[in-house]
């Protein structure tokens, strides 16, 4: 959601919404991180009281998705894509493919036997 | 040969203490695994490149250069051909008025009534 974007564009990769969309996802997940896995212990500890873990239950439910780890998806930072993408060149396949022929992506060699 | 289980619990005691482990002889689900796992936000949110500089950084940094911005010249050009072809894009519609009377003109689906002179 918007409450949550940068207010100054700060990607320096292809940029359309679905980027800027996702890069949000990310900051927002690494802020809340360290809250969401506090509740997780609360609600996996079985020696404390059943009242506090319900409470934490309820309460990590309520969160906003985009604290939600699941909500992130690996995009080309070349195109955009969401699909095909390679996660060691974070490029998806055919922007991966014009690289590697173009020599961009350093140890990659068309293979041939 | 057996050992006494509380020999044996002394020993796991003293595993625990050393390794800095939780000490959980009932094995009771305490949650613990939650608090092993490492936290993943830094990596996740360093996946896209960030912007590092920018041509308008440069010459903000340096104001008495002339910093050569091809790009941004070549958008310029391209407005101002198309302003002398009256091409240009619209003035941009700063009262209420203004703007309204363009909205009846797109949203209206039927033929538009003309306006009252």
């Amino acid at each position: 959601m918007s409450q949550f974007r940068a207010k100054k564009l700060d990607l320096g990769c292809f940029i359309n919404i679905r980027v800027i969309r996702d890069h949000t996802k990310r900051k927002v997940f690494a802020e809340h991180e360290p809250e969401r896995q506090a509740l997780r212990y609360i609600i996996r500890n079985t020696t404390l009281p059943q009242r506090t873990r319900a409470q934490a239950q309820l309460q990590l439910s309520q969160m906003h998705c985009y604290t939600r780890g699941t909500q992130i998806k690996n995009r080309c930072i070349m195109g955009g894509k969401g699909r095909g993408v390679f996660r060691d060149f974070r490029l998806a396949r055919f922007q991966f493919r014009m690289n590697a022929l173009a020599g961009n992506l350093p140890g990659v060699k068309k293979a041939s036997w | 040969m057996s050992v006494p289980r509380s020999r044996i619990l002394d020993l796991m005691k003293a595993q625990c203490r050393i390794f800095s482990t939780t000490f959980n002889p009932e094995r009771l689900r305490l949650g613990n695994k939650v608090l092993r796992q490492r936290l993943r936000g830094p990596t996740l949110a360093a996946y896209y490149p960030r912007k590092v500089a920018t041509l308008k950084d440069l010459q903000n940094l340096y104001p008495t250069f002339e910093v050569v911005n091809d790009a941004e010249e070549d958008r310029l050009n391209k407005i101002k051909v198309a302003k002398m072809r009256g091409k240009g894009a619209p003035k941009k519609k700063r009262t209420a008025a203004e703007s309204k009377k363009f909205g009846k003109k797109r949203g209206g689906g039927g033929a538009a009534k003309p306006p009252p002179t």
